[in-house]
């Protein structure tokens, strides 16, 4: 790890209030994930992980510690900056694929760009190209709706990249695929995050995907790093 | 997100439920329908009696009444007071002062309201009714709109002008046809040979009134229209007129009734009113001092003006708020749709702010949606109340038609009317859309993506 960390956490808590009771989601969580390298983030579910990465991806705010991300304090944003940082620093996908029904694969590519106001034409351009990197080309027009789940998480990856971010977040990205498409979705994310010095943070139980893909594993348990492990 | 995008996401999710965006868009129409009718109707009526006033010079003629007794209280604070007043020295309207009237700068005509009763007959069907005696310089002019036939030429001329209604009455439908015809004409006067010997016990001892039927035949020269605006307090609203040189050799009493006995003056009876005619509207003021200053009452349809406006206005508020119901429930509709938007497509609303939307893009997108709604519904709406009057207008005419009435555009529609009810279309559904687009905008995304 020599490189200058991308992602510093420190001491990051998350609470929810249910009812009258106030759970900890996440407790003291300092964590470093250096530029260009593959962390997965693993636990029994409830452990914390779905939260952490939420919080890394801008969707949620910690109630307390704070997080840096290639320089930038997202946990002190308000709304209308990390909805910038969403656009731009940091692209997710999701294990139930979120795509919008309606779209086609190619507009749902594009969705990304039309919020960071790029002109159609372009837009188009730059959603094909991308659809053409996860060996979609062929499905653009279609919907999610007559895409394979495989196809459909390869469609959100081209998403995630669409505005260019250095960090893509993985939520559970093989919970809705057979094995064998875990693998290849796995290995894609592995991929760009060898061509393009892109930086991944994958939350997942799959140990074997995970020991074989990643650089660096963080273990959670009941909302605390319980352990990590680091290979070159 | 740019201007275009957001219409074409507020587009497409507008055609994706197609049928609800028709049924809210359909209560904006009836909405703004309703209020372009009630306020081109307000318009219509307003315009239709101004022209009817401009075009029958009501508004350059000027009402002269003898000052004193015959002055009737326009202050309903200070009813009429005839002991106090019949004492005060009034001004006799006769001959001299409706001549010296006339001389009066800014003049056209005056003329004395003269009217006779008399029994009016066309081929044997007859009818009671008030002649008016009128110049012929009027009879010319706007104040009687002769449709069938001419105004008579000269003050002179034996002949005189009925109305189209009377003409009905008594039995000519077509009104050229009564053109032409011999209108005979029946004054009563007193026989002033049995004057002499007349004994006031015989009144009642069956011996009868010393009453003669004198009778006249003239040809009718010309047939007014009706018009439907045209009462009111126009100078010549009688049915039959006949110029003043040819009204003089009528035998007739000079009394319409026995209440102008009380207008005497010295023994002079002097005429109840008369109409002046101005050459425009300038001349109003001075032609109106002028006459008080001979000790005369005035009356001016110009001076209430600024009431009728103000009835109008007034009217129009009326108009306007029925309608504005209609809009309230249409803006319920638009509120509840865009409500109902939001909870169908919550999770579309977190995918969106997940791949980096503010919550101005959301915001923008659910304005455009209703503001669509507002502008579909206020362009259909236009259409549906200018169709809608269209159709009460010909209903209206059609029965108007068998009365013998002219047909008239009830309902006017100024191109304002359109542009303030698409702009007040948009705005009411903008307004519509604040709160729907504010709680769309704070949806959370983590709880969006977990939703199912």
């Amino acid at each position: 790890m020599n490189a200058p960390p991308i992602i510093q956490t420190r001491s990051l808590a998350k609470t929810y209030l249910i009812g009258d009771v106030r759970v900890a989601a996440l407790e003291d969580v300092t964590l470093a994930v250096a530029e260009g390298r593959f962390m997965a983030v693993t636990g029994a579910s409830g452990s914390g992980k779905s939260t952490l990465l939420n919080l890394l991806g801008g969707l949620d705010t910690p109630s307390a510690g704070t997080i840096e991300v290639d320089g930038a304090l997202v946990s002190a944003m308000n709304r209308e900056a990390l909805a910038r940082y969403r656009r731009f620093g940091a692209g997710m996908i999701f294990q139930s694929f979120n795509l919008v029904p309606a779209r086609t694969a190619l507009e749902n590519v594009e969705l990304p760009l039309v919020f960071s106001n790029v002109d159609k034409k372009e837009r188009k351009r730059r959603a094909a190209e991308l659809l053409e990197k996860v060996g979609l080309a062929h499905r653009a027009n279609h919907r999610p709706s007559q895409l394979s789940g495989g196809e459909q998480q390869r469609v959100a990856v081209a998403r995630a990249l669409a505005n260019g971010p250095r960090l893509l977040l993985a939520d559970e990205p093989t919970g809705n695929l057979d094995s064998r498409t875990s693998r290849e979705i796995v290995g894609l994310l592995a991929e760009l995050n060898r061509g393009r010095r892109l930086t991944v943070v994958m939350v997942s139980h799959e140990e074997s995907l995970v020991r074989e893909y990643a650089h660096d594993v963080v273990r959670l348990r009941d909302g605390r790093i319980v352990g990590t492990e680091s290979r070159a | 997100m740019r201007f275009t995008d957001a219409v074409e996401f507020a587009l497409a999710s507008l055609r994706k439920r197609r049928l609800r965006t028709l049924l809210t868009a359909s209560g904006v129409m009836i909405g703004i329908g309703a209020l372009v009718s009630m306020i081109s109707f307000g318009k219509g009526m307003q315009k239709n009696v101004t022209e009817a006033f401009k075009a029958s010079d009501l508004f350059t003629t000027l009402m002269v009444m003898p000052g004193g007794a015959d002055v009737p209280s326009r202050d309903p604070a200070r009813p009429r007071r005839p002991a106090e007043t019949a004492g005060r020295a009034g001004a006799v309207l006769d001959d001299a002062a409706v001549a010296e009237i006339s001389q009066i700068p800014g003049v056209r005509t005056a003329y004395p309201d003269v009217s006779f009763p008399a029994l009016i007959a066309l081929e044997g069907e007859e009818e009671f009714r008030l002649v008016q005696v009128v110049p012929a310089a009027v009879a010319a002019s706007n104040a009687v709109r002769v449709g069938w036939g001419r105004a008579y030429a000269s003050d002179d001329e034996e002949g005189v002008v009925v109305s189209r209604s009377l003409a009905r009455r008594l039995g000519t439908d077509e009104p050229a046809a009564a053109v032409g015809k011999t209108l005979r004409i029946t004054s009563v006067s007193i026989d002033l040979g049995e004057l002499a010997s007349l004994d006031l016990a015989g009144l009642f001892s069956g011996k009868g009134l010393p009453v003669a039927r004198e009778v006249y035949d003239f040809p009718i020269v010309g047939v007014t229209e009706i018009t439907a605006f045209g009462g009111g307090p126009s100078p010549v609203q009688n049915d039959v007129i006949i110029p003043p040189g040819t009204a003089r050799r009528i035998k007739r009493l000079p009394i319409t009734s026995i209440w102008d006995l009380f207008r005497l003056r010295d023994g002079r009876l002097g005429y109840s009113a008369a109409s002046v005619k101005l050459g425009s509207l300038r001349d109003l003021e001075p032609v109106k001092s002028r006459v008080r200053e001979m000790g005369f009452t005035t009356f001016a349809l110009a001076d209430q003006f600024d009431e009728i406006t103000k009835a109008f206005y007034f009217m129009d508020m009326i108009l306007a708020a029925v309608g504005m119901i209609a809009i309230v429930v249409a803006a319920l509709g638009i509120v509840n749709t865009m409500v109902m938007s939001i909870l169908e497509r919550f999770r579309e609303i977190g995918v969106m702010k997940a791949v980096g939307a503010g919550d101005g893009d959301i915001r923008r997108i659910f304005f455009f949606e209703s503001g669509t709604i507002g502008l579909l519904g206020g362009a259909a709406g236009c259409v549906l109340g200018w169709a809608v009057s269209l159709v009460i207008n010909r209903v209206v005419n059609f029965y108007m038609a068998r009365q013998g009435m002219p047909d008239i555009d009830y309902f006017a529609f100024p191109f304002w009317i359109f542009l303030g009810a698409v702009g007040f279309s948009l705005l009411v559904s903008l307004v519509s859309g604040i709160y729907p687009a504010r709680r769309a905008a704070r949806v959370d995304p983590v709880i969006a993506l977990r939703h199912d």
